[in-house]
């Protein structure tokens, strides 16, 4: 297989509050062969709050992230759903219309940065199951997660808009899945596995988020899973951190572990708990860890 | 082909059970044929007792919407061949978020009074009102609408009133309180529109709680919208109008000017600053005891440790750009 080497960019969440996220996905990469260069200058994507505050400064900001890895001649590797989506939403558009990238290029001019469009964003999940292979992968795993029923959860950004992201079907997704299955473990389907946790209006209306992320925990729960997997850290705060509060607007008892997605398969690869980091979760997954 | 379809029925008011269940008819299906042209064949040769709504057969009248294999589609848009094709099944349901009132019929009256919310019609300022200098005047007073204008506001033209967007909108699923994509686009139609003359009251009203920054951007109106209205685009930027007037005392609009904030200072997301400034300081000191369980992993966001991002100077400078070039834009269309 050609080396795979991304300019690597975990987003803001995994530089702090999901840092777990960010040191396992480095060391999953690692395992499995995939190379991730730093980007030491990049900003943050926006995460959607900066479309509402003003477009065209929300592109210029993206494509100043795009011309660092433009820059390296390669393509982007994120482990963040709305990372994912928000790049890739600003990227459709500035490859759409010439014009727009020049307006976009003109506000970038006064730093000497320059976007030329040629550059694909994705995410962990889509190297897995796109560029790595699921047969590649399956392939690694040394300690099959026979054990494990996971509860994919997409979340909503890694799959809308489709005419952005394009990677996987957002009414037939399989790429969670196909990972899930390949370590090993068995898939749980459930409804809400592609609807949103709750996230962007945590801090807007406590109420309809905390009720938000009961509804997904309780679905999945209610089809069998004994764990979540989710590729987005926005969905594990909620999902994780915060699934007290969802209990709490619930009135019921979850206890529901969640992985990120590169600690999975980190487990299957023969990596430790520790290494894992899973201490660094609110609800601890160790119960389910052989 | 011969496929089965399985129906989502529902007629308490006749004697049937109190809840709906399913009923399978199997059909012989052809290359070209809609969802709709099935519902059809379905009444006229098996059971005249399905109910369901529908007018043009082409997209326009907006009333044939119902969930098929999870997702809310316009029945006379969607072919049924390589539908089941792709989903191995033909599931039809009346639309989510709607209360059913009989078969795949739901009740509209929630859907209209959202609408009515915005006051879905234009209320130019009128000439004596400005004559009285009860208004100032604007920009564009007595202007024609140009074509750029009007491509502003071009895709929230659109919208058939067919409620796919509202039915798989995740905010309205769990606050039905919610405005709701379909009214936000109506009033971006509004709010953007040139001869408009009470945006800034509208924006204000939109601010309130259950409006639109109670989006969770889930971006489902967009996928799933059948006419290309992209709700959540038009969301957008009613958001963006509203912060560059200047109506900014919600939490929401305090989110989004906390992270332009931190970007430029830091070039990042700094949660820390941000929960303070949006929640504002009482009611994060009421996070305190969750604070601490957070706390004990190492998941308490704090105020930024970490160094800035390297070259930071280049996003202050884009900053700076994006509104000069705004600026002179603005001066360019006035003169
Ligand atoms: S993006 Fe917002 S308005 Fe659109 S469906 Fe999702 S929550 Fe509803
Ligand atoms: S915005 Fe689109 S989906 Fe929503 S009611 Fe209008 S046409 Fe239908």
């Amino acid at each position: 297989m050609a080396l795979l080497r991304y300019a690597y960019y975990p987003g803001c969440a995994s530089h702090e509050i999901t840092k777990e996220a960010n040191e396992t996905t480095i060391v999953v990469a690692a395992r499995l062969g995939i190379e991730l260069v730093d980007m030491p200058k990049a900003n943050c994507c926006g995460a959607g709050l900066l479309t509402d505050y003003d477009y065209p400064l929300s592109l210029a900001l993206n494509a100043r992230i795009f011309a660092e890895a433009e820059s390296l001649g390669l393509d982007i590797m994120t482990i963040c759903s709305t990372c994912l989506m928000v790049m890739n939403t600003a990227n459709r558009d500035l490859r759409n219309s010439p014009e727009l990238l020049e307006k976009t290029n003109a506000i970038l001019a006064r730093t000497g940065l320059r976007y030329g469009g040629n550059v694909k964003i994705k995410q962990l999940l889509w190297v897995l199951a796109g560029d790595y292979g699921i047969g590649n992968l399956k392939k690694q795993v040394v300690k099959p997660l026979n054990w494990i029923k996971a509860a994919p959860f997409y979340g909503c950004h890694s799959l809308r808009p489709s005419d952005a992201l394009g990677f996987d079907d957002p009414m037939k997704p399989w790429s969670l899945e196909a990972v899930i299955e390949a370590l090993g473990a068995e898939s749980v389907d459930f409804k809400g596995k592609t609807k949103c946790c709750g996230f962007q209006i945590d801090l807007v209306d406590e109420e309809t988020a905390a009720k938000m992320t009961a509804t997904r925990l309780l679905d999945g729960k209610g089809k069998g899973a004994n764990c979540f997997v989710t590729p987005c850290p926005f969905c594990h705060i909620n999902l994780d951190n915060y699934q007290s509060l969802a209990e709490k607007a619930a009135s019921k008892k979850i206890s529901m572990p969640i992985f990120h997605l590169a600690q999975l398969v980190g487990l299957a690869l023969g990596l430790s708990s520790g290494e894992m980091k899973l201490s660094r979760h609110l609800v601890s997954p160790e119960k389910i860890i052989k | 082909m011969k496929i089965k379809f399985k129906i989502k029925r529902y007629n308490p008011a006749e004697g049937e059970p109190a809840e709906p269940y399913f009923q399978a008819y199997t059909l012989d299906v052809e290359e070209g044929m809609s969802v709709l042209d099935a519902l059809l064949k379905i009444a006229d040769e098996q059971d005249t007792t399905l109910s369901f709504r529908r007018s043009c057969r082409s997209s326009i009248c907006g009333s044939c919407a119902v969930n098929i294999n999870g997702f809310a589609r316009l029945s006379c848009a969607t072919q049924v061949m390589p539908e089941y094709a792709k989903m191995g099944d033909m599931v039809i349901e009346p639309l989510s978020n709607h209360v059913p009132l009989k078969d795949l019929i739901v009740d509209f009256n929630p859907f209209w009074s959202r609408i009515e919310k915005v006051a879905p019609y234009l209320t130019p300022t009128s000439r004596r009102a400005r004559r009285r200098g009860d208004v100032p005047a604007r920009e564009n007073d007595g202007a024609r609408v140009t074509a750029r204008d009007e491509e502003a506001i071009d895709k929230s033209q659109r919208c058939i009133m067919c409620g796919c967007c509202n039915s798989e909108c995740n905010a309205l699923e769990i606050d039905d309180r919610y405005i709701g994509p379909a009214a936000l686009a109506k009033a971006w139609r509004l709010v953007g529109d040139v001869r408009e003359g009470n945006s800034r009251k509208r924006l204000e009203r939109l601010s309130e709680e259950h409006g639109m920054w109670n989006c969770v951007r889930c971006v489902h109106c967009t996928q799933y919208c059948p006419k290309s209205v992209s709700p959540l685009k038009q969301i957008e930027s009613l958001r963006s109008r509203a912060m560059k007037e200047g109506v900014l005392d919600n939490p929401g609009a305090k989110h989004v000017e906390a992270m332009a904030d931190s970007v430029k200072r830091v070039g990042r997301l700094d949660e820390a600053a941000m929960t303070f400034r949006t929640l504002g300081f009482l009611r994060s000191l009421g996070m305190i005891p969750f604070g601490l369980k957070m706390e004990r992993h190492g998941k308490m966001p704090k105020p930024l440790l970490f160094p800035q991002i390297e070259n930071i100077a280049e996003v202050r400078d884009i900053y700076e750009e994006a509104e000069r070039l705004e600026k002179e834009d603005r001066e360019r269309k006035k003169g």
